[in-house]
């Protein structure tokens, strides 16, 4: 089957693939370009751990044909950290111990840096109900919330 | 897990997608938010040989007002439909059920149309290919049995909107273009009751708008789940009350919301609509939770419902 061209603003750089139509967002950030931070679990969107930031939204990148999204501006946990100082979301991660066998990380750093990005200081409810889209199988939210929140503090 | 092949168009416009509809001969599938249709696509649960991507079509991207009427269009995704100011102070039954929807990221993908004409679901129906060709083919993979129910001459799959219920009983209605034009029918009228193929749409139709009359309701929506994310409805109850009119509706019990409207607000009438529902729902066992459990919380879930909203004042 033929395959189609697509433009995508990558981690701020900017990349022309040909790829299938039938390829997921997910295959073509892992598989294409390398960028092996967003994880493929259930596959259905069912858990978050591929979350990515697309346009300023959270998507699943599991659900998503690379064909829709020609053209947008995608954000993976990789494209986090700024001139090589990790993101305040990151820092907060580390120190508040928020990681624990760490396979929903990247995508519970996405999810909460859209989040802050379009609320500044969001309440411990608005994050409790943000972070409840990603599931972590350790059950570790209790330190994950509270590294939004020191992160939102920053 | 790996999509199977397919084409990929994009349209601009309503009647370009209805024009590949027809060139293609019916063998494609509608694209919105794609939260359904893509797992339904890699269980080999949809196998079209084109997928026509929607989310281009500027006029179904809109919330306007209208002649009386709030017409949203198909495409508008669950979070920007709760989040309008016209929703909440109108209809309080369909923003708690935009709300209890899945999860925030979800509802940021996932469009109220494609809300709507979500497939129904059942616990041995969305599975792999290989599970269920182990397990052998039910009514709706086209086999000639159910695999839930024995003996069963009917598919039990239960239909898991939120919004639906609430919409109906906002006694909305929803815009369709097809291949054979334009219509507008209530939104109760889109179901046929059969789990196999549970939407009564004509080839190829488009549902374009949803239309609720623009006037102030209470309103409640109650959902049975195990957790408070994600899940789908195990049991669905939305209540509205316009101009002293009490409308319940319940759904995630069998292919097809049930609608009953109540005499008044009273124990009585609510006590008799409670158990109504009770006996209409018809469920088996094919999601987390028994049949029974399931069967009882349809009374419990509508007379909260009616509680929530006249104490609530909502």
């Amino acid at each position: 089957m033929k395959t189609m061209k697509v433009t995508l603003q990558v981690n701020n750089e900017k990349v022309d693939l040909q790829v299938r139509p039938y390829e997921t967002l997910l295959e073509t950030l892992r598989d294409r370009l390398d960028l092996t931070g967003a994880k493929e679990a259930c596959g259905m969107g069912a858990c978050g751990a591929c979350t990515v930031v697309v346009n300023g939204v959270p998507l699943r990148s599991c659900l998503v044909l690379t064909p829709e999204v020609d053209g947008a501006e995608i954000t993976t946990v990789e494209g986090l950290k700024k001139d090589k100082k990790l993101h305040p979301l990151q820092e907060a991660f580390m120190e508040k111990g928020a990681v624990q066998c760490g396979f929903c990380t990247s995508g519970m750093l996405m999810t909460a840096k859209a989040l802050l990005d379009r609320n500044k200081k969001p309440t411990k409810k608005e994050i409790v109900r943000t972070i409840s889209s990603n599931i972590c199988r350790c059950t570790g939210y209790k330190k994950i919330i509270e590294a939004v929140e020191a992160a939102a503090k920053r | 897990m790996i999509l199977p092949r397919f084409e990929y168009k994009k349209v601009q416009s309503i009647a370009s997608a209805i024009a590949l509809y027809k060139k293609h001969k019916g063998k494609v599938r509608y694209l919105a938010g794609g939260t359904d249709l893509v797992p339904l696509l890699k269980l080999r649960l949809a196998t079209p040989a084109v997928v026509i991507d929607l989310k281009g079509i500027e006029e179904l991207k809109t919330i306007s007002r209208h002649g009386g009427w709030l017409a949203i269009g198909a495409n508008v995704t669950l979070f920007d439909l709760k989040n309008d100011p016209a929703v909440k102070e109108y209809f309080p039954a369909l923003y708690e059920s935009l709300d209890a929807t899945s999860c925030e990221t979800l509802q940021m993908r996932g469009t109220i149309g494609g809300n709507i004409l979500q497939d129904v679901r059942c616990l041995q129906y969305n599975k792999s290919m290989e599970w269920r060709t182990a397990r052998g083919f039910c009514f709706k993979m086209g086999g000639k049995t159910c695999n839930v129910v024995p003996n069963a001459k009917t598919c039990f799959a239960n239909y898991c909107s939120d919004n639906a219920p609430a919409l109906i009983t906002l006694s909305a209605k929803a815009r369709l273009s097809g291949p054979g034009g334009e219509r507008t029918i209530k939104l109760e009228k889109i179901f046929n009751g059969a789990g196999r193929r549970p939407f009564a749409l004509e080839a190829g139709e488009i549902l374009t708008r949803i239309l609720i009359p623009l006037k102030k309701t209470k309103g409640a929506y109650e959902k049975l789940r195990v957790r408070d994310s994600m899940d789908y409805p195990l049991v669905g109850v939305a209540v509205s009350v316009a101009d002293g009119k009490v409308r319940a509706c319940v759904g995630g019990i069998g292919p097809e919301p049930r609608v009953y409207d109540l005499k008044s607000a009273n124990d009585g009438a609510v006590n008799e609509a409670a158990d109504k529902a009770y006996t209409d729902a018809r469920p088996a066992s094919n999601t987390v939770l028994s049949a029974a459990y399931r069967k009882k919380m349809v009374p419990v879930l509508l007379k909260r419902a009616v509680k929530k909203v006249m104490q609530g004042g909502k």
